[in-house]
């Protein structure tokens, strides 16, 4: 039904929305926590940066990220160096462009996830001899998982989705950063493409839906075991 | 015993209190808004008072002079809310293990078994707290916090979210624990005749400050 | 919260009827105006002749200040799907045949109008201070010559990186570097690539190559390595006598010496 090369855009949109979930996670819950839990100075301001890739054109974070991680950028140069990592023209490249796409929905999951805790609960944790710690990973973390878990998700279809960062950052090389919705860009610019680009879109549709029914059918899940009614 | 001398001030609002409470169960009256919950944040470690000190059997948990401040999982100071404030994510069995299980096996003063026989719960172990009626929820969450062996429980309107009938069915568990477990209790409410029910010794608090310990009418 | 909810909707209808009202009128008067004054035409053509094009056009502008040219530029496939979609352009000039062959196949071109209109040259380039060194034989050994990535137009659906491969494929130097190419969607990209040393080579038209400070020419493809580099142009169907009229300019002399001075060979 799919020919090799749009089994491997397929593969590699797996690949690349996995690894920019992981990256995301930990990141997420922290500024998601930070966000709901703690005042300070900077917040709003720091709120607003946070945000800023989610109303931004992809294209801008795109060429940022070309101009730092770049071979030529300070990071991107000191990263070759030390570690021998390097982005462009790389699927990890293409991993930390959809990853700082989507990282905002992880950020609003996570914040959503612990503003919907009931304090008290984390209070009688406390009083009943639970350290901070303790308490952070007896009752806030499991309580906050089903909106990890929602976060996760939009993050992984986010980053299926991600195009103008990653074509502008990292390009578009077949099997190295050729995601779908690059595998779609390129076909539809054949002059016999149609066929595939069509084919192309229809697995993006079905990976969409059965990821935000997946996400549906979670967040039922996950309400139940925290024992909340539904009408 | 518990001595109380301290001085909270939080916006508009203020408190200011000086008693010894030193009676098996000490009933805190006082209309919302009186600075009864306050109060019980206070003594529990959650809220923190500008001047005075907290003094529970000789055991200094805040002292302004002399800069001492336990914080509230090392006061070993048992809660019970009015909404009992289980976790939702655990059984009933692990909502009631879980202070006993932050103890070492020699502060454990109380069995599992005792407290489930005592409460009358034992049908309820593997049931999910959403799944519980309110007087359910509320004689667990009391088993919770005695499973923890406070040397003292803070009761916080443990039973106004319930109705009449009811109250009066969980009440004697107040009792009992009084008389089997030897706990001693402060029991913050609105409503006289529960006082009434349990004990002859209680404070009247408005507006943050202390009333005369007269019986109420 | 009702009540609210009721007078703010009072309060746009009424700010719609009083002020929106007034506005409407003055911008169909507006309009109006614009359209008897000034005609227009959409110019769809590759990227590769933006700047060349940008200066005819303010060029022609001076002697037809009534016309207002809409240019819209970007690689030859994006144009022509546009167009084939409904995109209203007059005139295409498109930087290979197969895009031109494409419109006038789904009848969307005047095919009278089509004309062949300039020529350009393939160039290996590399970041001005490069030290790569290529010798165009079927012998040299170019997948070793570089490190780094190849950077041209995608090579299955853009012009530039269609003769790219054609001329790869000549020297048998195709294999070996098929693995580190870079496709990307424009020839202007590619260039910018290569400009950030982010590609150590490039392939891209001698025209692009002739831009930019940062590039340096390392080798030019002879012509009998790829197919022609012809940009055929053409009246579209919805074009009308303004459109006609600048067409016949892009094809004048005093045009030609516009092109030929950006680098591409003008046709007869």
């Amino acid at each position: 039904m799919l020919t090799d090369s749009e089994w491997q855009a397929l593969a590699l949109s797996a690949q690349v929305g996995l690894c920019a979930t992981l990256l995301c996670l930990l990141p997420g819950i922290a500024c998601g926590w930070l966000l709901a839990r703690r005042q300070f100075f900077a917040k709003p301001a720091l709120e607003a940066l946070l945000y800023l890739p989610m109303v931004l054109p992809p294209t801008v974070p795109g060429y940022l990220l070309l101009v730092t991680f770049g071979s030529q950028g300070a990071i991107g140069q000191w990263l070759k160096h030390h570690f021998n990592i390097e982005f462009v023209f790389n699927w990890k490249g293409a991993v930390l462009a959809s990853a700082i796409i989507a990282f905002p929905l992880m950020v609003q999951a996570a914040k959503l996830a612990v503003q919907m805790i009931d304090r008290r609960l984390e209070h009688a944790a406390s009083s009943l001899g639970s350290s901070p710690f303790k308490v952070w990973r007896t009752v806030t973390l499991p309580l906050m998982l089903p909106g990890i878990l929602i976060g996760a998700i939009m993050v992984f279809s986010r980053a299926l989705g991600e195009f103008g960062a990653t074509i502008t950052f990292v390009g578009n090389v077949a099997g190295e950063t050729r995601t779908l919705p690059l595998a779609i860009y390129s076909a539809s610019h054949q002059i016999d493409g149609d066929a595939a680009a069509l084919r192309l879109i229809a697995i993006s549709l079905t990976f969409a839906f059965l990821a935000l029914l997946l996400s549906n059918i979670l967040s039922r899940r996950a309400e139940k075991w925290l024992g909340v009614q539904r009408a | 015993m518990l001595d109380i001398d301290i001085r909270f001030q939080r916006g508009d609002f203020s408190l200011q209190l000086c008693t010894c409470l030193n009676q098996p169960i000490t009933g805190i009256l006082g209309a919302s808004g009186s600075g009864k919950s306050t109060l019980l944040a206070l003594l529990s470690g959650l809220l923190k008072p500008q001047y005075g000190h907290i003094v529970l059997d000789k055991k200094i948990l805040f002292s302004a002079e002399q800069k001492i401040f336990i914080p509230p999982h090392k006061r070993h100071i048992g809660l019970v809310f009015q909404d009992g404030q289980l976790l939702p994510h655990l059984s009933v069995r692990d909502n009631l293990l879980y202070g006993y299980r932050n103890l070492l096996p020699q502060q454990r003063q109380f069995s599992l078994e005792a407290v489930v026989d005592l409460l009358e719960i034992g049908q309820l172990l593997a049931r999910k707290p959403g799944t519980l009626s309110g007087g359910e929820k509320q004689r667990v969450a009391l088993g919770r916090a005695v499973l923890y062996s406070p040397s003292l429980l803070l009761l916080d309107e443990p039973l106004s979210a319930l109705d009449e009938r009811l109250k009066y069915q969980i009440l004697p568990f107040f009792l009992r624990i009084k008389t089997e477990f030897k706990i001693p209790m402060v029991y913050v409410t609105h409503s006289p005749r529960e006082v009434e029910f349990l004990t002859d010794s209680w404070l009247t608090v408005s507006e943050g400050r202390l009333l005369a310990s007269e019986k109420p009418s | 919260m009702m009540h609210e909810i009721i007078n703010l909707r009072d309060f746009g209808a009424r700010f719609v009827l009083g002020y929106a009202g007034k506005s409407l009128t003055a911008f169909v008067l507006v309009l109006a105006c614009s359209l008897a004054q000034a005609a227009e035409l959409k110019l769809y053509a590759a990227a590769s002749l933006t700047d060349a094009l940008t200066e005819l056009s303010t060029q022609y502008q001076k002697s037809h200040p009534q016309l207002a040219i809409k240019k819209s530029f970007a690689g030859s496939a994006t144009l022509a799907k546009q167009i084939e979609n409904g995109a209203a352009a007059d005139i295409f000039i498109s930087a290979d045949k197969d895009w031109a062959d494409y419109l006038q196949t789904r009848g969307l071109l005047r095919n009278d109008s089509r004309k062949k209109l300039l020529a350009n040259d393939l160039v290996l380039i590399a970041p001005v201070d490069s030290d790569v060194k290529v010798s165009l034989d079927a012998e040299f050994d170019f997948a070793h010559s570089f490190n780094g990535r190849l950077c041209t137009g995608d090579t299955a659906s853009v012009p530039v990186g269609k003769y790219a491969k054609q001329s790869l494929i000549h020297y048998g130097w195709w294999s070996a570097v098929e693995s580190r190419l870079v496709g990307t969607e424009d020839v202007r990209t590619a260039l910018a690539f290569v400009e950030r040393a982010e590609c150590s080579l490039g392939i891209v038209y001698k025209t692009d190559a002739q831009l930019s400070r940062k590039v340096k020419i390392v080798a030019t493809f002879p012509a009998n390595s790829h197919a022609a580099i012809e940009y055929p142009g053409a009246l579209t169907k919805n074009a009308g006598a303004e459109a006609a009229a600048y067409w016949s300019f892009l094809q004048s002399d005093e045009a030609r010496a516009v092109f030929a001075r950006y680098g591409f060979s003008p046709i007869n």
